[in-house]
This record gives C-alpha cells, structure tokens and sequence, in this order.
C-alpha cells in the first residue's frame, strides 16, 4: 500500500511538475522575451528600414521622402565613387585577410614550439589588439609621418633614404600603409585563434607522428593544419566582415584621403549620409555592404549548426 | 657548456622580431607624450626623453576629462544590462530549449556579423523620435542592447560545455523552478563567462568609435573615442599631446589585457 501510496504521491508531484514547468517556462521565455525582441528591432527591422530608407529620395536630417523604387541602385552603379570605393574594398579585402592569417599563423606556430615565457609572448602579440582604432590611427600617422615619422627615420638609419615616402599623403600608397597598420592591429588575435586551434588537436596524435620519425615541419603540414580547418574558417569570416565594415581607422587617419585614394564601401557611405545629408543614398551603400557580408556570414552559420 | 641549438636561437629571434613590431608604435608614443614640444623637434621618434616631463599628460587629461566620464558611464551601463541579459538567454537557450529555439539562436550570432552601418540611419532616426538624438542617453540605450548578442553565445557556449544537464534535472526532481535553478545551481558557477563577458564588453564599448561620432554631440556628450579623434584634428603639429591623449584613451584597455589578459583570450578563442 505504501509504494502504491508514493507512487500516486511521486505521479501526482510529476504531472504537476510538468504543468508547473511548462507555465515557468513562459515565465521564462517573458523574461528573456525584451531582451530577444529589442535585439531583433535592433539588428533586424532596422536592417529591413535601412532597405526601405534606399528605396527613397529622403535627404536632409528631416524626413519627407518618396519611394522612387531602385533608383539609387541605378545612381549607385553608374557612380565612379561607388566603384573606387569598391576596389579600394576589394584590395583591402585581398591583401589584409590573408595577411593578417598568414602571420598569425606563424606567430601561433612559433608560440608552439614550448616556449618559455609563452604567456608573456601571447600578451605582447595581443597588445595591439586592445587599443581603439582612434588610438591605433593616430600611431601610425605618427609611424607614417612624412618629416618625423618612426618609418621614415628607421629607413634614414638603415641608409634607404632613396625609400624614403609621403606614405600617407601619397595617393598611390596610403591604402598600403592603412592595410599594413590593420595586419599590425589583428595580427595577435588571429595568433590566438590559431593557437586555440592547434591545442585542440590531441597530443598523442602529433607524439605518433614524431615516433615514426615525421620531422617537425611534415608534423604541421600534414597532421595540425587540415584539422585546424575551423580555425581558418572562422578566421576568415571574423577578418572579412572586419574588411567590409571598415570605418573608424580610415576615417580617423585621414577622412578617406589624400582624395578618394582610401575610401572603402564604409567610409563613402559615412560621408554620403553625414557630410553630404544623402540619406538615402547612404542607405544604399549600406544595403550593398550588408548583402557581401551576409553572402559570406549565412553559409557557414547554418553549416555549423546544422552538424551540431 | 650550455649547448643551445641554432634553431631555438632561430625561434626565439623570430619571436623577438614580432615583439618589436607589436610594441614600436606603443614605444614611441609613450616616449613622445613625454617630451616637451621642443624635444619631440630635436629628438627622433624613437629615442627615450631626455628630460621627462607630464606637461602634455596633463594637459590632454584636462581636455578629455569629461569624455572619460562619460565613456565610464557606458561600459558601467552597457556591461551590467548585457551582461544579465546574456545570461539569462544563454542558460534559457542551452538547457531550456524550446521549439525553434535553435533558429532563433542562429538568428543572435548572426547579429556579431552585421555591419554597423545598416543601424545608422535608422538608429539616428528612432534616437530624434525619442529625443535623445545627441545625448549620451542614446549611447547608453544602444549598448545594452548591442552586447546582448555576443553575450548570450559566450554564455550559452559554457553553458553547453561545462555545466552538465544532470545538474539542471537533478534541481528539477528537488522541485526547483527555471528561475530557482538559474540563482541556486547555474549562476553561482557562471563566474568566469561573467567575467569574460564584462571584459570583452568593456573593451568594446570602451573603444567604439562609429556610434559615438554619430548619435553625439556637443562637447559634454562625446565619449573619450570620439574626443581624442576631435582632439587629433585640431592639434595636427602637436604630436606629443596626441600621444598623449592615445595614451590615457589606451590605458584602460592595455591594463585589462596586460593583467587579465587570459580571460580576454579565452573570449576570443571561444571559451
């Protein structure tokens, strides 16, 4: 009778536990829910305005506008700034991406080899990394300065006067000088995502390998990095979406000049919208930089998830 | 006879090259913010001062002093409201899934991609309608909301790997409620997420520039980013005030990084 007894008591407290969990589940959804949804206005209906916003002729700080349909797309594709902006984009992309891979790959290969001091090393490598891009900006003009810049009085010292620059005055090298800055700046948090990913490989897997007598350059290439695939792709998302959404370096080293020598996609659409009151026109380069990042971004969201 | 191999001479050179090139700019801004005017003139960029002095230290405090304070207000504001929110979302969407939850999950991480200039226009817009266009309510309001997203993963994440279900479903048969749960069991081992999400949102909303240049303005509402680029367009000559002015904006965050720099890692390589 007893057992019976506990069993109804211990069925009764289960279905009341189910009912309970379900309405505190509710509960809990209504907690997270202003959360959740601001996030969602925030990131997502104004994605969607900013769409609409491109759809318009609205210029000036002052809303009144018509939706005059894909007009400015049509502007946007027959202006010459748009196109220089987009190959400044793309050389930027080209260069500072795999740049910034290829040496924190090394650096995470180095801090491999049982270093000592390794966390000390990590911590300098990564020091760039915490400042702001307006700090970082005004270094390197300092670095870049033309009569007392660091740059050019270490080529002086080395006897390379004839190598010598305007750097960042020079039309035909500053978007150089500003990818070489950005290397500088993420070089030690792609050291750390490498890093990550090289550790995550178990050791015995690489001790089996120096076994059967593999040197330590067929250890890495044959046996690390195919497996620290993750890393490069999350590597490369993280720097591409960086490379498209560019601004505050740019802006701050020179407002995208000597020019139009630097004006990426992020910087023209600054300028159209808050120098020139295009809003609508600005909105339109907006669209554009949203759609490359998500053509790179979606793909390999839902591939992750999906394997989980 | 200490025998060291060529080749770990070899590394450690390697290694020592990229230390000087990650710390030469630093070097020489902190050498410059420390001369007279007429130093940095007669000196070169990067030799030490020879007659230290914080003349241009305090002058570029005195001119960014309020922008410190309000950049204060922000990480303060922004790191506690993301901070709860992210927990809680996190916890809700790693041991309290629901129908869609995964898509819905997707759909937050997807947020850390999104260009900031998509929100501009529209964020200016929504900030005038509530007028707070200008005011430094408008960049307290935007970053509660903005860390949330990169809070929730970096909490859902440890969530995932390193508080077992069984923790959860043994609190469920005691008879405790999600909330119960959450106080009791989830949040007393969240201590390090919490840390490593406060710090990651310090240094980001410490260092934003975009958003602070956009939805500010007068003097009194500039966050420090937003000052010191001011403060770079008006002094270009002065380049010992710059740095100056580089260096305290840095400060906050190079501290965070020299000293607590193993949470910050744990961040970025995912926890």
């Amino acid at each position: 009778m007893r057992t019976l007894n506990q069993n109804i008591l211990f069925n009764a407290t289960g279905v009341k536990q189910v009912e309970e969990g379900k309405k505190e589940k509710l509960i809990a959804l209504l907690v997270i829910l202003p959360g959740i949804l601001s996030v969602f206005i925030f990131f997502y209906i104004f994605s969607g305005w900013n769409f609409i916003i491109s759809l318009t002729d609205w210029e000036g700080f002052i809303p009144s506008y018509n939706i005059i349909g894909l007009k400015n797309y049509i502007q946007l594709f027959q202006d010459p700034l748009f196109w220089t902006s987009l190959k400044n984009n793309i050389l930027l992309i080209v260069l500072f991406v795999p740049g910034v891979m290829i040496i924190g790959l090394c650096m995470a290969v180095l801090l491999d080899q049982r270093v000592r001091a390794e966390g000390i090393f990590r911590t300098i490598y990564l020091l760039p990394f915490s400042l702001s891009f307006v700090v970082t900006a005004t270094l390197w003009s300092w670095m870049y300065s033309p009569r007392v810049g660091t740059i050019n009085f270490i080529l002086g010292k080395l006897g390379l006067t004839s190598l010598r620059k305007g750097w960042i005055t020079d039309p035909n090298m500053v978007m150089y000088c500003i990818i070489i800055a950005l290397i500088w700046q993420f070089a030690g948090y792609s050291c750390i995502i490498f890093l990550a990913g090289i550790r995550s490989i178990p050791h015995s897997q690489t001790a089996a390998a120096m076994v059967d007598g593999a040197s330590n350059f067929t250890i890495y290439w044959r046996i690390i990095l195919p497996q620290i695939k993750a890393s490069f792709i999350t590597a490369f998302i993280i720097f591409m979406c960086f490379a498209l959404k560019a601004f505050d370096f740019i802006w701050v080293l020179n407002r995208g000049g000597p020019g139009y020598s630097a004006h990426i996609l992020g910087v023209t659409m600054y300028k159209e919208t808050f120098s020139f009151d295009k809003f609508a026109y600005g909105a339109t380069y907006s669209t554009i930089i949203l759609l490359l990042s998500l053509l790179i971004v979606v793909p390999f969201l839902f591939r992750i998830y999906k394997e989980k | 006879m200490l025998n060291i191999k060529p080749s770990r001479i070899l590394l450690y050179g390697l290694l020592i090259i990229f230390v000087i090139a990650s710390l030469l700019p630093l070097w020489t801004c902190i050498v410059t913010a420390l001369k007279s005017s007429q130093e940095v003139i007669l000196t070169t960029p990067i030799t030490p001062p020879i007659d230290p002095t914080m003349e241009k230290i305090i002058e570029s405090i005195n001119l960014l002093k309020k922008p410190l304070m309000n950049s204060l207000i922000l990480v303060f504001s922004g790191v506690m409201v993301s901070a709860f929110f992210g927990s809680f979302i996190g916890y809700i969407f790693s041991k309290h899934r629901f129908p869609g939850s995964i898509y819905m999950f997707i759909l937050i991480v997807l947020c850390l991609y999104i260009p900031p200039q998509v929100q501009l226009i529209p964020m200016v817009r929504t900030m005038s309608n509530l007028g707070l266009f200008g005011n430094l309510g408008a960049l307290v309001l935007l970053y509660m909301l903005f860390g949330i997203p990169m809070c929730a993963f970096i909490f859902k994440t440890f969530y995932d790997d390193e508080i077992p279900d069984s923790y959860i479903n043994a609190a469920k048969v005691d008879g405790a409620g999600i909330w119960t749960t959450y106080r009791r069991v989830v949040l007393p081992l969240s201590i390090l997420p919490f840390v490593v999400a406060a710090l990651l949102q310090v240094v980001v909303i410490w260092n934003d520039f975009i958003w602070g240049l956009v939805l500010t303005s007068g003097k009194a509402n500039l966050p420090i980013t937003v000052a010191m680029a001011n403060l770079k367009g008006s002094f270009v000559a002065e380049w010992n005030l710059q740095m100056a002015g580089a260096l305290w904006v840095s400060m906050p965050t190079l501290i965070i990084f020299i000293f607590l720099g193993k949470y910050i890692i744990r961040g970025y390589s995912g926890l």
